[in-house]
């Protein structure tokens, strides 16, 4: 009976272990949009769900896939209120300027690898920024954008550590299998 | 069953990157279009919210307030004298709007002035407040079950905050006069009492201070002169405070708010709908009230004889007082 439910219980695993990163961007989504602002709202929130976006693309890109990206992309446009599509269209580029260049950044470690995680950013908060000028047609001020930008470079050491984490304990175990 | 996950997954390959972009490029622009495509979802994501909000709402202001002083305590002495300055000032300024409001009581009561209609008005919390680089809102504890709509004005003690722009059951989202979709139509009432009031437009560029578009290039602008709500378009009342004016270095102008949203904890909302204005019955007209007849299209002419003359009837008040009639009967 044992021997029977094996298989059954190890695809769910197996499947479970693939949404991870999917559950994970959107978890970031809904953490950062949580509509409490500390200190008054000085600071905007990280983008939280770019991270798992960018570390999930270098290290098991089959896992994190352009349409997982446009979900939590989806997710951040309707989590934060802005403009329907502005987030979406960031995470969607970022993960393309990513997934072509993953030799490259996979290749990065230490401060140089936060380095590329901030170059990344910068991709996400130029689209959204160039994207809400061309539908607004004038510039928005740019301290905001940029606040956002350091905001989430700051954020990227303690959510990647816990996304790597996740990653050994959900879905490296998986891994050899796919 | 691993390798048909593992063909399923490539085989789908997932969705191509490019129909994926050109999906989210789809979105961008049906957002343009509908800009309320999202509107009922993020309402049932924040109504779902709302009780834990509210519960960590009490916290979150604590902390806040802890490092609000942290960093005020350095300023303590000269906000204690400025304050105090600012205290005298204003107890001169209320022994004159004493007065002036008793003097246009008199007025009021003279000119049997019609007053304004009171503005229902429904009180709120704020539970949430987001500053994201292109939206700044809060949320509000109001609802469609308080019948908050949006569009209606939030206001706190101080001055107007924002606007609804989207409701739950249970829960308001605002948009802050500071967001860079906010535009209000404003009247600018000079402080010097030179030109009377100008009509303009503030927008919200997500800094601290909207901008001021003036309608009529011709008009001066001085900085401390009161911007108040101008109930243009009938969704705003008239008259709400918003702030002052005050330049920007580079010629244009820009509005000191009144309100601080990142302070306010508890608004109200202001129910106002402007009735579409009804006109006066014929007796209320000013011809009519002034004893004059109403002027009456003629008919079409008819080919018959022309009357014989009458004698010239000079029109006179209806309602003049008796003393008023018998002086002129004397005359």
């Amino acid at each position: 009976m044992a021997a029977l439910e094996r298989p059954g219980s190890s695809a769910a695993l197996r499947i479970f272990g693939a949404l991870v990163p999917l559950f994970c961007g959107l978890l970031g989504v809904f953490i950062a949009n949580i509509p409490v602002s500390i200190l008054g709202g000085a600071v905007p929130p990280p983008l939280l769900g770019l991270v798992p976006i960018y570390f999930w693309c270098l290290v098991r890109p089959d896992l994190m896939t352009p349409a997982a990206a446009l979900t939590i992309g989806i997710a951040e446009d309707i989590a934060s209120g802005g403009p329907p599509g502005v987030w979406t269209l960031a995470f969607v580029l970022t993960y393309a300027l990513v997934a072509r260049q993953r030799d490259s950044f996979a290749g990065l470690s230490g401060l140089v690898a936060v380095v590329g995680f901030g170059a990344a950013a910068s991709i996400t908060c130029a689209s959204a920024y160039f994207t809400i000028a061309a539908l607004y047609w004038h510039f928005p001020p740019l301290a905001p954008i940029l606040s956002e930008l350091a905001m989430t470079v700051l954020f990227y050491v303690p959510t990647v550590y816990v996304a790597g984490m996740i990653h050994h304990r959900l879905v490296g175990a998986s891994r050899s299998d796919i | 069953m691993a390798n048909a996950w593992k063909i399923a997954r490539k085989s789908n390959a997932q969705l191509p990157l490019v129909i994926v972009i050109a999906l989210a490029i789809v979105l961008v622009l049906l957002g343009k279009a509908q800009s309320g495509l999202f509107d009922q979802a993020r309402a049932r994501v924040t109504d779902w919210m709302a009780p834990a909000l509210v519960k960590v709402r009490a916290p979150i202001q604590g902390f806040d307030r802890f490092v609000g002083s942290i960093t005020e305590i350095f300023s303590v002495y000269e906000q204690n004298l400025k304050l105090k300055e600012e205290n005298a000032r204003l107890r001169q300024w209320r022994n004159v709007a004493t007065v002036l409001q008793t003097r246009v009581s008199r007025y009021q009561t003279l000119l049997h002035a019609v007053p304004d209609p009171k503005l229902n008005a429904v009180l709120a919390q704020v539970i949430g407040r987001a500053s994201r680089p292109f939206l700044q809102t809060m949320v509000l504890d109001a609802g469609k079950q308080h019948k908050a709509m949006p569009g209606q004005a939030v206001v706190d003690a101080r001055g107007m905050i924002g606007r609804i722009y989207l409701t739950g059951q249970r829960t308001s989202w605002v948009i802050l006069l500071t967001d860079l979709n906010s535009r209000i139509p404003v009247t600018i009432a000079s402080a010097a009492g030179g030109s009377g009031n100008i009509q303009a437009m503030m927008t919200g560029d997500n800094t601290a201070m909207p901008v001021l578009d003036i309608v009529s290039r011709l008009t001066t602008l001085h900085s401390g002169d009161q911007v108040v709500s101008s109930g243009d378009g009938g969704l705003l009342p008239a008259g709400l405070p918003i702030g002052t004016v005050v330049e920007d270095g580079s010629g244009g102008w820009r509005v000191a708010l009144l309100a601080d949203p990142a302070s306010s904890q508890d608004v109200e909302i202001l129910n106002f709908s402007q009735p579409p204005e009804a006109l006066p019955p014929g007796a209320q007209l000013p011809a009519e009230a002034a004893g004059l007849k109403p002027m009456v299209t003629p008919p079409p002419p008819v080919a018959v004889a022309p009357p014989p003359p009458k004698p010239v009837v000079v029109a006179r008040p209806a309602a003049l007082p008796p003393d008023a009639q018998s002086e002129e009967t004397a005359e």
